[in-house]
Parts: C-alpha cells; sequence; structure tokens
C-alpha cells in the first residue's frame, strides 16, 4: 500500500466523513489548534527568552523551563490531536501540497529537538550547560516552532 | 448606528490603501500570517499570566514577577495584533463589519479590555496579601479564568469570520440580519 493510499483511505474513512459533514466540524476544530498553539508559543517564547538570558532574568531558569515543558506538553498534545483530526478532512489536498511537507518534517524535528535534546539537557542534575549552549538551544528551538507555524498557515494558502 | 458604521466602511472601501491590500498578491497574506502567528506572542504570554493566576503553574514564583516581567513581550504582541488587525479589517472593510463572527469578536475584545484593566486595579490595591501564595485569592482566579475564556471567544469568532455562513445574502434568520446589519440592497442581490 503506498502512502497516497493511505492518505484518501483516511479522507474515506468515518474520521474523514465526521470532520467534512458540516463546515463548522473543521472549522472549531481548527479554532482549538489555534488556542493550542497560542499556549505552546507562549511556553516555547518563555523558555526560549529565558535561556537567551534576554527576559524574565529574575525566574530561576530551571522552574520556568520545567513548568514551561508541562504547558508546552498539553498544548502540543492538543494540536496533534486537532491536526490528526483537520488532516483526516482534507488528506488527499495536505498529500499533495508541499507545505504540509515542510511542517510535518519540522513537527517532526521539533519534537526529537524537545524530548531528544532540549530537555534532557535542562534537566541534567550534574554540570549546568554553557551559556553559549543554552542561547544555540534557544535559538534552535524558536525557529523551528516558528516553521511549524508558518507552514501550517501557508499550507492554507496554497 | 449601524449606517454610520457601514457609511465608514464604504468610504474605507473606495480608499487607495484598501484597495491595493485587498487586490494585493502576497501582502494581505503576509499581514494575516503575521496577525495569526504573533498570538503566540500576544496570547501566549497571556496565557503564561493567567495560569499563575489560576494558581496552575509556575506557583513558586511570586504572581508579581511573572505579572510583570511577562507584561511587556505581552503588550508588543499586543501592539502588532492591532496593527495588523486594522489593516485586515481595511482590506475588506464592508464584508468584515457586517460579519456576525466579527461584531461578536469586538464585543469580546471590548469585554476582555474591562476584565483586564478591573483586574489590574484589584491586583495593585491586594497583591501584597496573595502574591507568593500557590493559590491566588477566588477574585484573580475569576478574572484569570474569564480572560482565558473571553479570549479563547476571540480566537474561535476571529477564525470564523472568513466563512460566508451568516453573509448578508445568505438564507440567514430575520434577527442575523438585523444584528450585523444588512441593508435592503444588499440582500436584495
Amino acid at each position: 500500500m503506498q502512502l497516497v493510499d493511505l492518505f484518501s483511505a483516511l479522507e474515506t474513512s468515518p474520521v474523514g466523513a465526521f470532520v467534512k459533514d458540516r463546515g463548522a466540524t473543521f472549522a472549531t476544530i481548527e479554532a482549538v489548534h489555534l488556542m493550542a498553539l497560542a499556549v505552546l508559543g507562549g511556553s516555547v517564547l518563555v523558555m526560549d527568552l529565558r535561556l537567551l538570558n534576554v527576559a524574565f532574568k529574575d525566574i530561576p531558569a530551571r522552574t520556568l523551563a520545567l513548568d514551561a515543558h508541562k504547558a508546552f506538553k498539553v498544548a502540543l498534545a492538543v494540536l496533534l490531536v486537532t491536526g490528526f483530526f483537520m488532516v483526516a478532512g482534507v488528506a488527499t489536498k495536505c498529500y499533495h501540497n508541499f507545505y504540509f511537507w515542510v511542517k510535518m518534517a519540522a513537527l517532526a524535528a521539533g519534537i526529537a529537538f524537545v524530548f531528544a535534546v532540549k530537555m534532557p539537557l535542562l534537566r541534567n542534575e550534574g554540570e549546568p550547560p554553557s551559556a553559549a549552549t543554552l542561547k544555540l538551544v534557544a535559538l534552535a528551538s524558536t525557529s523551528i516552532w516558528l516553521l511549524v507555524a508558518a507552514s501550517g498557515r501557508w499550507i492554507g494558502f496554497s | 448606528m449601524n449606517d454610520l458604521v457601514l457609511g465608514f466602511a464604504r468610504w474605507l472601501e473606495a480608499q487607495p490603501l484598501s484597495v491595493r491590500l485587498h487586490e494585493s498578491f502576497y501582502m494581505y497574506n503576509w499581514i494575516e500570517t503575521t496577525h495569526v502567528l504573533t498570538l503566540m506572542v500576544s496570547l501566549g504570554m497571556l496565557a503564561v499570566i493567567d495560569l499563575r493566576m489560576l494558581g496552575v503553574c509556575l506557583t513558586n514564583v511570586p504572581a508579581s514577577t511573572i505579572a510583570r516581567r511577562l507584561n511587556k513581550p505581552m503588550l508588543i504582541g499586543f501592539g502588532v495584533m492591532s496593527v495588523t488587525g486594522i489593516a485586515l479589517y481595511s482590506a475588506i472593510p464592508v464584508r468584515t463589519t457586517q460579519s456576525l463572527w466579527f461584531r461578536i469578536k469586538v464585543a469580546l475584545l471590548f469585554a476582555a479590555l474591562v476584565n483586564a484593566v478591573l483586574f489590574h486595579r484589584y491586583m495593585r490595591r491586594s497583591i501584597d496579601s496573595w502574591d507568593t501564595a500557590r493559590v491566588p485569592p477566588a477574585r484573580t482566579r475569576i478574572a484569570a479564568g474569564l480572560s482565558l475564556a473571553l479570549w479563547a471567544g476571540v480566537i474561535i469568532t476571529g477564525r470564523f469570520i472568513a466563512y460566508d455562513w451568516f453573509d448578508c445574502g445568505e438564507a440567514n434568520p430575520a434577527w442575523v440580519d438585523a444584528v450585523i446589519g444588512c441593508t435592503k440592497t444588499v440582500a436584495a442581490l
């Protein structure tokens, strides 16, 4: 079975049908996607601006990072679920859309980066990482999530 | 009142700025993308502040520290949202003015502003008594919860503006046509 068949099967499945049924369904799911986007953006920004030592300097970095990460995880879960439903509604169009795949690649990279690089680095109880390392991590994190959001919006324009 | 607002929208629609935005290939898209992405800054910061005020996160940091530190990026974000929002309105003034969702959105924005101002005053008076408490008093939590609910409404109605379900000329119930200020000439088209 090819990938295109998987997408087409998703669109014709009951999930796809549910999302397509009324215009308001897709729109409402997307509005929830946007709300979670606000929380994700806020948590990433708060963490990264602190790591860059640009803002929130009197809030301990570890406290901020660990709490922000909790909000990040909840937001990410909501984004993934709502995102899945939205793709189900317009799966074939997404499959053929360049910016959809840009977004998916950036999303995969972002998730891998946060859970395999950033959080282990910040949680590490031993020698704290250098300021330069933290700044690099912060810049990478902000860039990648910005790319996910921007390419996501551009799907709608293409 | 409706004539006044609609008259302004029709005047704005004829201005060169509005026409150029409306007919642009990419400018409108860039402005809209900025508007949507900047909500990560403005409402992202707001969400963190409100979650602290609800006693849900960062509870071992004084509430006033969170409010003070996140306030500036939040207001910068709101500044960008306002500018891009006005630009978006200016590109399609008449349809936006006659949009049910836009009108509800404006009402919610106003309510959110009032809520914020009232809470800010209360906070200034009382903050010393609950600044370091893990869970702030009820009044704070109510204001924070209301804030999150109102802004969620702003996001939802903002997104719905693009849809034509209740545009003038669609088969709307009479009360909808009255609320959104459809004029007879438009309804007859």
